[in-house]
């Protein structure tokens, strides 16, 4: 059966003048891989060193595997429970292998005498971080992720049970944040680790974790597995921004993001543009279109594109099609009263075939209709159709006063140009 | 479960050519010992070389120097090894016993032990008064630094507070002279120029005692040192009992520096700069570092004492001016190349 590696029992703590903790209670299983998470300030820190009994409770009480946290002998809490550092200052010039071993100062015994099962435990920490290559070399001279990588083979060193980190990755580069974290779900997978990780990525978080505790100003907001806690109003009121949940739709992830994709921010333009893409090619200019400040519509789409999906996220009116059926007569004429009310028609580098040389035609119609029309050269590449109809359509809507653009840069040129005329 | 499970097993790296080159390092280092203090035993104001054994003034001359190389070898090595022991535990470059006020506390009890006693009190009290003065002042600085901190000072107010104390010590130490009688002045003044003048057998056996005993305990605690040169959180993650480890370790330092400032008043300098330079060539680990840096500044001080009393012969140069003039050019030479290894931050 698993036993209860951590449990805080209504514990408030904090500093002489602040209380920091207030009445938190939770329990984390032994084996579990736990995100700790919450705005700065909110008490993570603080929660961290009361766990590893740096700071005593105000009230309450801290039990590692079933023992109040203070009552233990530290030697012993040592080898129940590691912490890894934001970061390490080494002030010294101290070598990787000296650091690690100091993960078993406590265990030394009296005389300091170095056993060899120290050795072992050090050398075999070494080897699950992946810097036993690096045990002669200045500590301080490793990249901030081999540090980290070091740090996490010191604690390894200490043989604990428990690992607790704190905020220790949020400050790598993406690979080295990703090493690190792939250390600690071997740990928690192979060795049955219990991980208690202090992050603000929450969308890495959300990945790798079997529960999620929510801090908000000092108290226990949420408990729960991340889809429980992840939730869009939750989140926004603790940390007082604008998030959005939503699952990655290829590995049904959870993903936080920021509200922040040009919805909100645009000033607007008041300048309709109607995109004709496809295939994934719309979703940089649909994108760049926003954040520029254009009303953008986009169609007539596949319902299972990427573009009708990333038309879907960011709120842009779409005309869709079912999949794999030709596009109907009311899909053509909902686009072209789009493109009515839109300036400008921009056609993407999509691929035409048989199945989408309807949007040519739609195309062609704008321009009919005074639309300003921006097609996308290259086409000689990317036509599919019988007897290149797409080419031959392209040629004849370039002669009649349609503009080719290249680069997304040159497009937003032209998309300056037309309107200060 | 963690690894406790599983196999140990019988060979791992922690051999090889790394722990040869350093164990080459340190016998080229003890032969360089030798060498200096079998030099330290030629020199002398009444001539180079070796004296006659078998003359009276001959053995005379040979027991001075040896009494002056055991002066030089306590007092050099307890200096050097609480400088290593307050830069680990406040993990600062600068900590050294003068910082803290360690010393000036010291030399405050020993000028008011001088001043006050005479005769045998005096040489045997001379210690215990310096090392209770220093452990005093010593609580003082702790106390003015914790102030406004949850009980744990920071190392900036520690030193600051440290810094203050010690200028109040040394103004004390000025007027108690100033206001002394003759006698007593020439006393105070002669002890507080820093010599190697051999004590009372009685004072340089206690003396030898509290040096051994502070040296072994501080090498006992050495691999703690270790742990809170990463920080005061960080050894108590480990498993040590940080605070008590710190406050031990500032004892032992603090009865180290007493101890050689009672032995041979104010020689400043090699607290500082020899724990630096021995971290320099042999890394930062203090269960070699301690030794060894007891080692180096011995046989610094009984360099430059050698010169002191050779260079302008008969006139003998307080120690203190050597250690600083003659040692500190090639220190600094030593250091900036080898800085690296010596301190980082």
């Amino acid at each position: 059966m698993k036993k209860n590696a951590l449990t805080f029992r209504n514990v408030s703590a904090g500093y002489k003048h602040r209380k920091v903790l207030d009445n938190v209670s939770f329990t984390i299983m032994e084996g579990e891989f736990v995100s700790l998470i919450g705005p700065n300030g909110c008490g993570k820190s603080t929660l961290l060193k009361t766990a590893a009994a740096l700071l005593k409770p105000l009230s309450g009480v801290v039990e590692l595997f079933a023992q109040d946290v203070h009552r233990i002998k530290p030697a012993l809490r040592a080898s129940l429970l590691g912490v890894v550092p934001q970061k390490i200052e080494s002030p010294m010039a101290f070598t990787v292998n000296q650091i690690v071993m100091n993960g078993r100062i406590s265990s030394l015994g009296r005389w300091g005498i170095v056993s060899t099962h120290d050795h072992d435990l050090v050398e075999r920490s070494m080897i699950y971080t992946d810097v036993l290559e690096l045990r002669e070399r200045y500590y301080t001279e490793l990249s901030g992720g081999e540090q980290q990588r070091v740090a996490l083979a010191m604690v390894l060193a200490q043989d604990p049970e428990i690992i607790m980190l704190d905020e220790s990755i949020s400050h790598l580069d993406i690979n080295h944040r990703q090493e690190v974290l792939q250390i600690l779900m071997k740990l928690n997978r192979e060795k049955q680790m219990t991980i208690l990780l202090v992050s603000h990525d929450l969308t890495l978080s959300a990945s790798i974790s079997d529960r999620f505790l929510l801090m908000d100003s000092g108290r226990l907001v949420k408990a729960g597995t991340p889809a429980e806690v992840l939730e869009p109003e939750l989140l926004s009121t603790v940390y007082n921004c604008d998030l959005r949940v939503q699952q990655d739709p290829y590995t049904g992830y959870l993903q936080v993001l920021e509200a922040i994709d040009g919805l909100n921010r645009r000033k607007k333009l008041n300048r309709n543009v109607h995109v004709i893409a496809g295939g994934g090619s719309g979703i940089e200019l649909y994108r760049r279109l926003l954040i520029e400040g254009y009303e953008v519509t986009t169609g007539v789409l596949n319902r299972l594109d990427s573009d009708a999906e990333a038309a879907r996220a960011l709120n842009i009116q779409v005309v869709l099609e079912q999949p794999f059926s030709p596009v109907s007569a009311g899909a053509i004429a909902e686009a072209l009263q789009m493109i009515d009310s839109a300036d400008t028609v921009i056609l993407s580098h999509v691929p035409i075939g048989s199945g989408n040389l309807v949007n040519l035609q739609i195309a062609s119609e704008a321009l009919k209709r005074g639309k300003t029309v921006l097609l996308a050269t290259g086409m000689v590449d990317r036509d599919y159709t019988e007897g290149k109809a797409a080419l031959h359509l392209v040629t004849g809507l370039l002669m009649n006063g349609a503009f080719g653009w290249q680069s997304i840069q040159e497009l937003m040129l032209h998309l300056q140009r037309h309107h200060q005329n | 479960m963690g690894m406790k499970d599983s196999q140990v097993c019988a060979d791992n790296s922690f051999t090889g050519k790394t722990i040869r080159k350093a164990g080459f390092r340190i016998v080229m280092f003890i032969f360089a010992v030798l060498f200096l203090l079998a030099l330290s035993m030629l020199l002398g104001p009444s001539g180079i070389g070796i004296p006659d054994p078998d003359s009276f003034s001959g053995s005379a001359i040979i027991s001075l120097r040896f009494s002056r190389l055991l002066m030089g070898m306590m007092t050099g090595a307890a200096l050097s090894a609480s400088g290593v022991v307050f830069q680990a535990l406040l993990r600062n470059p600068l900590a050294e016993p003068y910082v803290l006020g360690v010393s000036g506390g010291a030399g405050l009890g020993a000028t008011l032990s001088i001043l006050a006693g005479s005769g045998l009190f005096v040489s045997l009290g001379l210690p215990v008064v310096a090392f209770i003065a220093a452990v005093l002042t010593l609580m003082v600085v702790y106390g003015i630094a914790s102030q406004g901190s949850s009980g744990h000072p920071s190392v900036y107010s520690l030193i600051l507070s440290g810094v203050i104390v010690s200028s109040i010590c040394s103004s004390v130490i000025m007027f108690l002279v100033s206001t002394a009688s003759v006698e007593g002045m020439h006393n105070v003044i002669w002890w507080m120029l820093g010599s190697l003048q051999p004590v009372s057998s009685g004072q340089q056996l206690l003396s030898a005692v509290l040096i051994l005993g502070g040296l072994g305990g501080i090498w006992l605690l050495s691999p703690r040192l270790n742990a809170l040169a990463l920080g005061r959180e960080m050894a108590h993650f480990q498993g040590l009992h940080a605070d008590f480890v710190l406050v031990i370790g500032l004892l032992f330092a603090t009865l180290l520096a007493a101890t050689a400032v009672s032995l041979s008043g104010m020689i400043g300098f090699v607290g500082l700069i020899v724990p630096h330079v021995m971290r320099a060539f042999f890394g930062p680990d203090n269960r070699k570092l301690v030794p060894l840096a007891a080692l180096g500044g011995g046989t610094f001080l009984v360099v430059c004492d050698a010169l002191a009393r050779t260079i302008l012969a008969p006139i003998e140069i307080p120690v203190g001016v050597v250690t600083a003039l003659a040692g500190g050019p090639f220190f600094l030479i030593i250091l900036q190349r080898r800085m690296k290894q010596a301190w980082i931050a």
